[in-house]
């Protein structure tokens, strides 16, 4: 799964401590999100799409782009 | 109320900390009891069954509580540090029935006098460490 989790967080001029906090995770849990080495659980994902308040769809998108 | 990203982060290393400190001490506490249950009867109170009964009862009980520790450490964990240690424990599980058999067919075979079964404790120790440290750093490296 690829992800604009690094993006959105550049928009908003979060670093990764500062979204993990939001999201009551570990910074590296955020760097390996962003880093695709991890996919988040579905409950962490509507996490991070109410952080954003955007669709989850437009965070998160299949890696075959489909 | 809404807490800053800040405060939230140190919330969730708090409780970690706290959880492996519960860990630590029944961990502790567990292994103390298995030394006094096997060094005791001999040592200090010659074989009396009683006393070895008692001991054997603090030994599953401080076990117990080791058990239940860890559950909540583990809960305490975010999502990716709790994923990493339960892959950790698959590859423990595996890697360990592999070693027990073969280790356990070495006196049949007359390859080894005795199999003590303390060192697949060992072997299991060593080996989640390691799997531990692999997988996190396969995930979080920068």
């Amino acid at each position: 799964m690829k992800n604009r989790l690094k993006v959105l967080r550049a928009e908003h001029d979060w670093t990764q401590a500062d979204l993990a906090g939001r999201l009551d995770v570990t910074r590296q849990t955020v760097n390996a999100i962003e880093k695709g080495k991890y996919d988040p659980s579905l409950p962490l994902a509507f996490k991070i799409a109410g952080v954003f308040q955007m669709p989850i769809e437009q965070i998160f998108l299949p890696k075959d782009g489909a | 109320m809404k807490m800053n990203p800040q405060t939230q982060s140190n919330q969730l290393d708090r409780e970690l900390k706290s959880t492996a400190r519960r860990l630590f001490v029944f961990t502790g506490t567990w292994v103390a009891s298995t030394a006094l249950l096997t060094f005791g009867p001999r040592m200090w109170w010659e074989y009396d069954v009683l006393t070895t009964v008692l001991v054997i009862a603090l030994n599953l009980l401080a076990g117990a509580m080791m058990l239940f520790a860890f559950f909540r450490h583990l809960k305490s964990m975010d999502e990716l540090q709790r994923q990493t240690h339960l892959e950790a424990m698959a590859l423990t599980l595996g890697i360990t029935m592999i070693f027990t058999v073969v280790y356990g067919s070495l006196p049949t075979v007359q390859l080894l006098e005795d199999a003590h079964p303390t060192n697949i404790l060992f072997v299991m120790g060593i080996t989640y460490i390691l799997a531990v440290a692999r997988i996190w750093m396969n995930r979080t490296s920068e």
